[in-house]
């Protein structure tokens, strides 16, 4: 063997490769869709509801149509398909016809040469609304008498109830612990508001760049809207500015490819912040209603449990995310007799869809409560009583399903548990005390506390869905360099799935010269950047997709060589070997290209009755431990520090791992602390980053993580989704914590000052478990 | 938004003559908060005459010992002022605990006093409000009000004034010199501020065209022992829930003066007379400071979702009071 087939390119599965965009994005450099720019554009803008829920009476664009600079007005007449489109049911209108359901919901859109001219335009639009009363409260729309919001829903306002039913439902137990938990509504804040560009085709057709989460969904719902063939509707990729499940449901897709193919020019529509709140989906606020049994040791012998998520308007992935939390909302335990009820249902309020953790996170933060609640009433110690009752490989969900690789979740807590506590607070450091630089604590009533959290999370999609991947891989020889191109239509939003791409084309051709061509609709599916799946699926499609261009080109190396040659960092060589040729000798001008789809292992549907089946393929976890500091006198709360350990079955890029986890605890201590829609009476009333808060750097401490790379043998290169599970427990453990500190209950998240300080005795509660004091 | 005509001052006279010539003309400080409004629809006017330029813009010593503060000093730069940050550290705590520091260092001294509610209502142009269209209603009343007031509201506004800035300038006494078209005028900072009442549209005592100059900070020796702090729902960039700003002189472990006022409680930044009243004499223990507060709370009147800034006020005050006392001893 030469020296020279020792020497492998770098960026493989497994290094930390740099990523194409990273220098762009610091630097202010990246163009994001909101970049977007042809000559010759319109901008178009919607007119959007400012009711809840009202009927419409007439609308009239007559006045917008005489405004200098205006091309088009638009309504649902204008609407050339089917007026309907929706992840999961096509329940919702591209623009409204009748009636409105929730406060934003596009009722006009108008293309004119200015955007301020479009704005303008806006206003010169007479809706006649009578307005009805909005059914804001998920529990009474379940009720029956409650206004039906979509009459061809069979469950009247109920979308989906998921019934799980396992051992014996009314098993008793010694000790039962009971509880009612609440979730706020969460907004995904990503970076960069909902925009994109259409441009009319000569074929009749549209090209809409846009930034979004899975093109083929988007452009199947698209063509169906605008009544052309797929093949007519043609979706490009523009820079993504993070997504977390905001970008799965259209926005202004079909509006932006209305007004461009009523204009024959390229129109632009780009939301603003404020838009932006009522532009996306929201994670489902909940009603959490938990009864935990056990024995006198400690042993879960059941749970019982109701949830309610508040759908909002119109279905979006509702279904599935009530699926999700009754699948995984009795947590990484084993537990032999569970009773699960879980309603996703139509209100009056926003509508609520994917957000990261997806149904696991509201879920988690309700049974990791119990857990905690269960501890004290037994007096033991919290994660003691999580590793007690830890699922492990092998271990059946509620379900049914066995879980079929690695499932460290006792390994997970004593990690977090076991690392060494952070010093006291520096009290001269108004940095590192509750209230920041407010000087608001000057250390005294200042009280430390210690929580835990751990989560599960299934990754793909679920449930019997065809889940898939298209990759097309090419290899050719340029200037006397073997480069292979990567073409998928998978959507980077930000996590890094550009370079990983990459990594593994390198990996298995051991090419250092990879491209990966702007994702579009000129390939197959790559389905959705969500479920934390695309690194196994997308991933798994590139992989195949190489194997293939491998066995290829060794086939042809074989008949050109006249004898068997493998492929080995990048060379062909004999199977003593030694290197027979290079891919440029063997290739010359010829060009191999291969398209793979690729699916993970079969799903299942639940049984209807008793929420049995495989549901899903894979599973996911991750432990927090959060050191609290809180001046309980005000109520304020200092996240210290967060410890996470998750297991990743592979760590295919470890620095966008780390990068999963620092950013998915950051949301969960959002979420946990001061993340927020209020919604009053079906309107929202912080729709902008000044009202609606999410973490700053002095509000997110350092992380310690441990990563695991335990292989799951169903999984390309064994490897786990890793981009919810860290979400999914940091709230539960940051909650905690500060009930350490406070003795409060805390049954709603966001925790807010108030719900600490306002019984408010100046002083000092008696914190439920060992404090360690700051002052 | 709507069309406007823009004017850079000259000078103040002309200013001030412009301004209130034309009902729809607004002035403009660095525009942090008014063209906010103009995008969201709150504010319309038809024009804005610059002010930020006008020479306004010095920290100088007033014969008395007091100091006065030029209308467009920006934020950042009075928070830095080595003057203010030795004699009035409380002014320099509540200009840092606001905005950002982008913000801080445009924002001008006088717009951050003229800035408006950040009452979700009076910034949605769909929806009822009071200060924004008089007699339309109060749709806080009953809605969305955990930011809101405490104390000196009415029915027909319950909303809070937002500055931090103003809360420190009010527990210091300070004056504010304005310009109007019959002359010159100074406004103790107490009266420039108004409770709602039934003209919530009216946020102070200016009248139209009325130009804010400058404020005079009294010489005031006590309040080189002064702070201020601010509960917020994050650790930056928030608006307050409550805050205080406080100075104590206190000797042998009696308060000889005092001076309290809180933001995020009421329509205007409150002083807190009654709480002052009972320190007077009293002794510096943590026992006075809460019957002081309490004494200064009996009068709050909370909101259906709003009870909680009761004891956070009260626990603030007594924790900035500890705070500032315990420093005091050596
Ligand atoms: C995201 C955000 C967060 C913020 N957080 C805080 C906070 O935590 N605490 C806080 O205190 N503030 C906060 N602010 C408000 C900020 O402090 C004010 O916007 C700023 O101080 C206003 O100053 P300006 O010069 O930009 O005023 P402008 O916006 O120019 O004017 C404001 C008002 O003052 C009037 N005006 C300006 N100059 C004069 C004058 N010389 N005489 C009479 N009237 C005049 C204008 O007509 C206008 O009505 C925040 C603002 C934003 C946008
Ligand atoms: S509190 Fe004042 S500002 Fe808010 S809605 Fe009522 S009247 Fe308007």
């Amino acid at each position: 063997m030469s020296t020279a087939t020792r020497e492998t390119v770098a960026g493989r599965v497994g290094d930390s490769a740099v990523r194409p965009d990273a220098a762009l994005k610091v630097r202010g450099e990246f163009a994001y869709s909101s970049d977007l720019f042809a000559d010759d554009m319109l901008w178009g803008a919607t007119l959007r509801s400012p009711h809840p829920h009202a009927r419409i009476r007439s609308i009239d664009v007559t006045a917008a149509l005489t405004l200098p600079g205006v091309y088009a007005a638009l309504t649902h007449a204008d609407v050339p398909g089917e007026n309907r489109y929706g992840l999961d049911h096509r329940d919702q209108p591209v623009l409204a016809e009748d009636v409105v359901r929730y406060q934003g919901e596009p009722v006009a859109v108008v293309a004119a040469d200015h955007p301020e001219t479009a704005r303008r335009a806006l206003d010169r639009i007479a809706v006649d609304y009578q307005v009805l009363d909005p059914v804001v409260d998920a529990e009474l729309a379940m009720a029956e008498g409650a206004p039906v919001l979509h009459p061809e829903c069979p469950g009247g306002n109920v979308l989906r109830h998921v019934r799980i039913r396992r051992g014996d439902p009314e098993a008793t137990a010694e000790v039962v612990v009971t509880g009612e938990y609440r979730v706020g509504m969460q907004d995904q804040a990503f970076l960069g508001p909902e925009s994109g560009l259409a441009v009319p085709a000569e074929d009749g057709g549209v090209d809409l760049h846009v930034a979004t989460q899975w093109l083929h969904v988007d452009q199947s719902q698209v063509a169906h809207a605008l009544g052309l063939p797929p093949e007519k509707v043609r979706l490009t990729l523009a820079g993504v500015g993070g997504a977390f499940g905001a970008r799965e449901d259209l926005s202004m897709q079909v509006h932006a490819c209305l007004l461009a193919l009523r204009t024959r020019r390229p129109v632009k529509m780009v939301y603003g912040r404020e838009e932006s709140f009522f532009g996306h989906v929201h994670r489902h606020p909940a009603l959490l209603r938990y009864e935990h049994g056990a024995d006198r040791h400690g042993r879960l012998v059941s749970v019982r449990a109701e949830i309610v998520l508040d759908g909002g308007a119109y279905a979006s992935s509702t279904p599935a995310v009530v699926a999700n939390a009754a699948t995984l909302g009795i947590g990484p335990y084993q537990v032999p007799n569970v009773r699960m009820d879980c309603w996703g249902v139509y209100t009056n309020n926003p509508p609520c869809g994917a957000m990261r953790g997806f149904g696991a996170v509201q879920a988690c933060f309700a049974y990791e409560s119990q857990m905690d609640k269960l501890a004290e009433r037994l007096g033991m110690d919290p994660v003691e009583l999580r590793i007690r009752n830890a699922m492990r490989e092998g271990s059946t969900m509620p379900t049914g399903q066995v879980v079929d690789s690695a499932a460290p979740v006792a390994e997970l807590l004593r990690r977090v548990r076991d690392k060494p506590l952070p010093p006291p607070a520096d009290p001269t450091d108004p940095r590192d005390l509750p209230g920041g630089v407010a000087n608001t604590t000057r250390g005294d009533g200042v009280v430390r506390g210690v929580g835990y959290g751990v989560g599960i999370k299934n990754v793909a999609f679920s449930e019997g869905f065809d889940d898939y991947s298209t990759a097309r891989v090419r290899l050719e020889v340029l200037g006397g360099e073997p480069v292979v191109s990567v073409h998928t239509a998978a959507v980077e939003v930000g996590q890094g799935l550009v370079t990983v791409q990459q990594q593994i084309a390198r990996t298995e051709l051991g090419i250092a010269r990879v491209t990966v061509l702007p994702a579009d609709t000129g390939v197959g599916s790559a389905g959705s950047s969500s479920a934390s799946r695309q690194s196994y699926v997308t991933g798994g499609a590139v992989k195949a997709a190489c194997e293939r261009v491998r066995d290829t080109l060794c086939a042809l190396a074989a008949t050109r060589l006249g004898r068997e040659v493998g492929l080995v960092d990048g060379k062909l060589v004999t199977a003593d070997g030694a290197v027979a040729a290079s891919i440029a000798d063997v290739l010359g001008d010829e060009v191999i290209e291969r398209t793979v789809e690729w699916r993970h292992r079969p799903t299942f549907p639940l049984d209807p009755l008793t929420g049995q089946g495989n549901a899903h393929t894979q599973y996911a976890f991750a432990a927090h431990r959060a050191v609290v500091d809180v001046d309980v006198e005000l109520g304020l709360v200092k996240v210290v520090e967060l410890a996470c350990a998750q297991d990743v079955g592979r760590a295919i890029n470890p620095q966008a791992v780390l990068g999963q986890i620092h950013g998915g605890s950051a949301q969960g201590l959002g979420l946990a602390v001061m993340e927020e829609i209020q919604v009053v009476d079906g309107t929202v009333r912080n729709p902008s980053f000044t009202d609606y808060l999410i973490p700053t750097i002095v509000d997110m401490p350092p992380m310690v993580v441990d990563v695991l790379e335990l292989a799951d043998p169903h999984a390309p290169y064994g490897l786990r989704g890793v981009g919810e599970p860290p979400t999914i427990s940091s709230t539960p453990a940051i909650v905690a914590a500060i009930r350490a500190a406070t003795g409060r209950a805390l049954t709603r998240v966001p925790v807010r000052p108030d719900d600490i300080a306002l019984a408010g005795s100046a002083s000092r509660p008696v914190p439920s478990r060992p404090e360690v004091p700051c002052d | 938004m709507i069309p406007f005509d823009y004017q850079r001052a000259e000078d103040t006279r002309s200013a001030v003559a412009t301004v209130t010539a034309r009902p729809g003309a607004a002035f403009l400080g660095a525009g942090t908060n008014l063209v906010d409004h103009l995008k969201l629809g709150v504010a319309a006017p038809d024009l804005l005459v610059d002010v930020s330029h006008l020479p306004f813009d010095m920290i100088e010593p007033l014969a008395g010992g007091g100091v006065r503060i030029g209308a467009t000093v920006r934020n950042s730069d009075l928070a830095v002022d080595p003057v203010i940050r030795q004699r009035y550290p409380m002014v320099s705590a509540a200009l840092l605990s606001g905005a950002s520091g982008q913000l801080r260092n445009v924002a001008t001294t006088a717009g951050n006093l003229m800035q408006r509610t950040r009452c979700p209502y009076f910034q949605d142009v769909t929806t009822p409000c009071n200060k924004r269209r008089p007699g339309s209603g109060c749709s806080a009343l009953e809605g969305y009000h955990r930011d809101h007031a405490i104390l000196g509201a009415s029915r027909h506004c319950v909303a809070v004034h937002p500055s931090d800035l103003a809360v420190a300038l009010t527990a210091l006494g300070a004056v504010v010199q304005v310009e109007g078209v019959k002359g010159a005028r100074s406004i103790p900072i107490i009266d420039l501020y108004r409770l709602p009442d039934d003209a919530p549209q009216h946020d102070t005592v200016l009248e139209h065209g009325e130009l804010i100059t400058a404020v005079d900070l009294p010489a005031l020796p006590m309040a080189t022992r002064s702070t201020y702090r601010k509960v917020r729902d994050r650790a930056s960039y928030a608006f307050a829930l409550v805050s205080v700003a406080a100075a104590v002189d206190v000797e042998r472990g009696t308060v000889r003066d005092v001076r309290v006022a809180l933001g995020g409680v009421a329509h205007k930044p409150w002083r807190a007379r009654r709480a002052e009243e009972a320190l007077r004499g009293a002794p510096a223990t943590d026992d006075a400071f809460r019957a002081a507060a309490e004494a200064e709370l009996a009068g709050a009147r909370p909101l259906r979702d709003n009870a909680f800034k009761v004891p956070m006020a009260r626990n603030t005050i007594v924790a900035t009071l500890r705070e500032l006392t315990r420093r005091e001893e050596p």
